[in-house]
């Protein structure tokens, strides 16, 4: 800690605030995490049952997900205090046939300050 | 006075900063196979590998000996060309299980839409991609008609991520060099943010080829173009950290030259070995991974790289800016060793002169 104080205060004398801030020649920019993971499971709202080939996406976002044979899904998405979840049953009849969900999370400063934000949900869902 | 003040707290900003030796960006050259066979290749990469891609067990074994890895810890994924590797999104996955953040180089021949979200759903912080010029000067260097069409597709999918630290860097080279503030005009039409301008180490295959090598007035020009187009802030243009440019230093960077090979920036190239940036000569590899303990390496070897005294010699032994300089970029020391393979202030100081 005491060393991290030392290092701030000769950075900052230096007039570069970017002191602490590289890339290596044939490296990429840093990455400074701005992103939440957001994990979870879905199962049938009847049977408790996993369902599989749920697709799981976020609200103006890109990222999405489809849940494995555990009904789990993991992926990483942009982090914001608000976070608007989709659940859709795009596999039509294969695994019966779901409504689908959405869910709005709002996520803790706590849980924005950590070092890896991340949530985890369980979501059931029920048949059409 | 202000200049000579800075450079003095810098100096010293860089010793402690050697003393300390934190490692916070870690390449991880995942692949020497490559889909393209350009005509420069920082890590003389061809379609035909030698070796086989590292197993990511085998990496995962050697990261985990990092104890108590620091904040904005990244791996850098590189290559050869790293979306070659079937298990890309499992290694960036299991990179962030362990706290860690990754990012990736590519020349982005592969990266569609698909692809760009598979990245970002596991994780992708930060990339890097090459676009070498305009359509034509990008397909010649790239040695590849359909490169500039898709490094177009890869650029604006990218540029498009509000989440990604993105940014685009150009081997400035005597076919480019004209095309420079047209490349400017296109990389902002997509979207760019930043931009950055390299020269080309006269080192592997290019190293014959006079066309890869800007003239010294051409070097003072690009000096002068990046100079002038950080006044714009439409988009952030940078000379890259590749060497020091004495009276342009404050001018084409945001920070004073320092190259952090050994101090911050760790590798682990593809046969193992334990090394710094990827294009490096590679006789100065501290350990392997197959042998060594990652950590113990990092912690306890680099005397190269954290006492420069030894890059004193040559053309550096007289130079009055050896302090400031400290030899310039790490990369720029092969085979003997007895001088370094280019001093950019010394081109600028003799173009100035003239």
């Amino acid at each position: 800690m005491k060393r991290d104080w030392k290092r701030k205060i000769i950075g900052g004398l230096c007039l570069t605030s970017v002191a602490f801030v590289f890339q290596a020649c044939y490296g990429t920019p840093q990455d400074f995490g701005n992103d939440l993971l957001i994990e979870g499971q879905v199962t049938s709202k009847i049977s408790g049952l996993p369902i599989k080939g749920i697709k799981v996406s976020v609200s103006e976002s890109v990222e999405y997900a489809k849940t494995d044979e555990n009904g789990k899904f993991s992926f990483y998405t942009g982090i914001f205090q608000n976070v608007n979840i989709k659940f859709t049953d795009i596999d039509s009849t294969q695994n019966s046939w779901f409504s689908n969900k959405d869910t709005l999370i709002i996520i803790k400063d706590s849980v924005l300050q950590s070092k890896q934000p991340k949530v985890y949900l369980n979501i059931e869902l029920e048949k059409k | 006075m202000v200049t000579k003040l800075k450079q003095v707290l810098f100096r010293e900003f860089k010793k402690s900063e050697t003393k300390h030796h934190e490692l916070n960006y870690l390449f991880w050259e995942c692949t020497t196979r490559c889909n393209l066979n350009c005509r420069h290749c920082g890590s003389d990469c061809s379609k035909d590998s030698f070796y086989k891609d590292m197993p990511l067990d085998d990496f995962l074994k050697a990261l985990d000996t990092i104890e108590s890895p620091c904040e904005h810890f990244t791996v850098v994924l590189t290559g050869g060309e790293p979306l070659l590797r079937k298990d890309i999104e499992l290694c960036g996955r299991e990179i962030r299980k362990r706290g860690m953040r990754w990012s990736m180089v590519s020349n982005g021949y592969l990266y569609d839409n698909e692809k760009h979200i598979s990245l970002l759903n596991a994780g992708l912080g930060a990339l890097t991609i090459s676009v070498d010029g305009l359509e034509s000067s990008h397909n010649w260097l790239r040695n590849n008609d359909k490169s500039f069409e898709r490094v177009d597709i890869a650029i604006g999918l990218a540029a498009s991520s509000s989440r990604l630290n993105f940014d685009v860097v150009t081997c400035v080279n005597k076919r480019n060099f004209h095309e420079l503030e047209e490349i400017r005009k296109y990389l902002i039409q997509k979207g760019v943010k930043a931009w950055r301008l390299f020269t080309i180490v006269p080192i592997g295959r290019a190293k014959e080829d006079d066309e890869m090598f800007l003239t010294d007035n051409q070097f003072i020009e690009l000096m002068n173009f990046i100079s002038e187009s950080r006044t714009r802030k439409d988009i952030d243009v940078k000379f890259s950290c590749e060497g020091f440019v004495g009276k342009y230093e404050s001018k084409v960077r945001d920070s004073n030259f320092f190259c952090r090979a050994g101090i911050n920036i760790g590798s682990i190239l593809i046969d193992g070995s334990i090394s710094a940036c990827p294009n490096i000569d590679r006789t100065f590899a501290q350990g392997n991974i197959y042998k060594d303990n990652f950590f113990s390496v990092w912690q306890t070897k680099y005397e190269l790289f954290r006492d420069r005294s030894w890059t004193k010699t040559g053309k550096c032994a007289e130079c009055e800016d050896y302090k400031n300089c400290q030899g310039n970029g790490f990369h720029y020391w092969h085979g003997e060793k007895k001088n370094v393979l280019v001093c950019h202030n010394e081109r600028l100081k003799k173009t100035t002169n003239r």
